[in-house]
């Protein structure tokens, strides 16, 4: 070991490390969108541990990595417009029912004012105003959402209070083990997620030189102050520029969430979670269960 | 050629009302709209710019885009001609203020406001659990125009008055409501729905019978609306696509074919 000062400083985050990045009634960002880069070693660790009572920020069209912490019974609220994977489930299952029977808090919410609020944690402000939502039902299913007249013009406009996430959880191409990360792709709004939480950890298919950043790092999109090794991490998701969805386990997992749903019968999810979740050891542990094949087939074109 | 399907004559209609220049906004795993957008792109809209799913491309000289399924779909990036991270789409409405967008729901009241959080009365208990808004909330306050957009026509789509309200067509009614709201978009000027086209009265804004498809009646649409819907004396028949338009239909926009299955 160094003296402190004396090296810079490694942003690296070893799987078995990180525990100390999440604890019971946070406030958890979870990035991607939709069936592509949630960063699914963090989710399954977090199931693992079955952490309680978080108040979980998916991202804006939030995915399965939301409805699985739900059906593990870790949330108690959700912050996002939507859960689910589009065609492969309209609705996260998990979610739906949850919601349905009161027992988990959904912030409801429309996109511009779920980015609304994150904007107002980045620039530390209290509040977002936002027009879209006036004349709508949010504003009495979401009472944080205050309607009020702007002071500058007297239109009639939205409040969105601050969203303040604990820590931003994201999953990302590659990064240098400084913290320096860089996406394939647009990262959707995941640099936003990064401006408005306390701390983020991004999970990356690649660990580069720093070099390797700087020979392009215009293409930086964030810096994370941990950084963690994860390749194929947002299985059985999408990771732009690796690999495509890998839809027969999306179906099993949407399939486990559908037979709860419909009749309690959590046998489904419990075998769901023992195969994929409680029995591998770590992260390669959970891909060889998956299979050499299968990963290799979710090759992009 | 076969006779048109409802879809492809709904996807038609859709067409023939985007003029060349105009931006589209099309969701995903929306085979209809991304048919109508599309159509008009490669029908009369050299110009037009349109975004499928994040996608934002321009078509006019490329014979076939890929249909993909999913929104995070990066394969769509052959046809892209820029892409954008998903919170400065919804958050830069300026930039949208002229473009063309399309909204869905699980409810419309007379006006046109509409409903995809869900049904039922506490919002704590919801009966069914709807999609939730996604991002037709702000955009739908914002764009030029919009096109209420249904799989169904029901008197359970159609009715008195949403359980809730997550977009606002014409608010209260009038032709001002929208502007008494402080709502800088156009508003919505058509429903489409797989019996009939609706549009809005111009007086009271209140949702009125624009057109039938071929062999259904005038009747039939009324029993299947939920509220009085405003008839006018004469009622036309949606007008079906040209060869030109079906043509393109099917060989260049939805050569799989989902709109006639």
């Amino acid at each position: 070991m160094s003296e402190p000062g004396s090296e810079r400083r490694s942003r690296l985050v070893e799987e078995a490390s990180l525990s100390s990045w999440f604890r019971d009634g946070m406030c958890l960002a979870l990035g991607g969108l939709a069936t592509a880069c949630h960063a699914m070693i963090g989710v399954r660790h977090i199931v693992r541990r079955a952490l309680r009572d978080l108040t979980v920020v998916g991202s804006a069209v939030g995915g399965l990595d939301v409805d699985l912490l739900i059906g593990a019974g870790c949330v108690r609220k959700v912050i996002c417009p939507y859960v689910g994977a589009e065609a492969l489930a309209s609705i996260g299952p998990f979610y739906r029912a949850a919601a349905e029977r009161g027992e988990i808090e959904v912030w409801e919410c429309d996109e511009g004012q779920y980015y609304a609020g994150l904007q107002a944690a980045g620039q530390m402000l209290p509040f977002m105003p936002t027009r879209g939502g006036v004349g709508t039902s949010y504003p009495e299913i979401n009472p944080s959402l205050r309607v009020f007249e702007d002071p500058v013009r007297g239109d009639t406009l939205i409040a969105v209070p601050a969203i303040e996430p604990d820590v931003a959880l994201l999953h990302a191409a590659q990064a240098d083990r400084y913290g320096n990360v860089q996406f394939v792709g647009t990262g959707y709004a995941d640099r936003l997620l990064w401006r408005a939480a306390d701390r983020t950890l991004v999970q990356v298919e690649k660990i580069v030189s720093n070099e390797e950043i700087r020979r392009a790092p215009e293409r930086t999109a964030l810096l994370a102050d941990g950084v963690m090794r994860a390749r194929f991490g947002a299985h059985p998701f999408s990771s732009p520029g690796f690999y495509l969805e890998d839809r027969a386990h999306i179906a099993e997992l949407v399939d486990a969430g559908r037979a709860f749903a419909r009749s309690g019968d959590r046998g489904p999810f419990e075998r769901y979670l023992d195969r994929y979740v409680y029995g591998p050891a770590d992260h390669v542990q959970y891909l060889e269960t998956v299979g050499l094949r299968r990963l290799l087939a979710l090759d992009e074109y | 050629m076969d006779a048109a399907s409802v879809r492809e004559l709904m996807a038609t209609f859709i067409a023939r009302d985007i003029e060349d220049g105009e931006e589209v906004f099309v969701g995903t795993n929306l085979p209809v709209i991304r048919a109508g957008a599309l159509l008009a792109h490669l029908h009369h809209g050299p110009s037009m710019r349109v975004m499928v799913a994040h996608t934002r491309t321009n078509l006019y000289h490329t014979p076939v885009m890929e249909y993909f399924e999913l929104l995070t779909d990066w394969r769509g990036a052959r046809w892209a001609e820029a892409y954008f991270n998903d919170n400065e789409i919804v958050m830069y409405q300026k930039s949208r203020r002229d473009s063309v967008f399309f909204v869905g729901a699980l409810q419309i009241d007379p006006f046109g406001n509409s409903n995809l959080i869900g049904l039922g009365r506490d919002q704590r208990r919801l009966t069914l659990r709807g999609p939730g808004a996604i991002a037709t909330t702000t955009n739908a306050s914002h764009v030029r125009r919009f096109y209420l957009f249904v799989n169904e026509h029901s008197p359970r789509v159609f009715v008195p008055r949403c359980d809730f309200v997550s977009t606002v067509g014409w608010g209260e009614g009038g032709a001002d409501a929208r502007r008494r709201l402080g709502l800088p978009g156009g508003g919505p000027r058509y429903c489409i729905t797989p019996l009939a086209v609706l549009d809005f009265e111009e007086t009271s804004k209140r949702l009125r019978l624009h057109s039938v498809h071929p062999g259904v009646t005038v009747d039939e649409v009324r029993a299947r609306t939920g509220f009085d819907l405003l008839v006018p004396d004469r009622v036309p028949v949606t007008a079906p696509p040209t060869d030109d338009e079906l043509g393109i239909l099917r060989r260049r926009v939805d050569p799989q074919g989902l709109l006639r299955r």
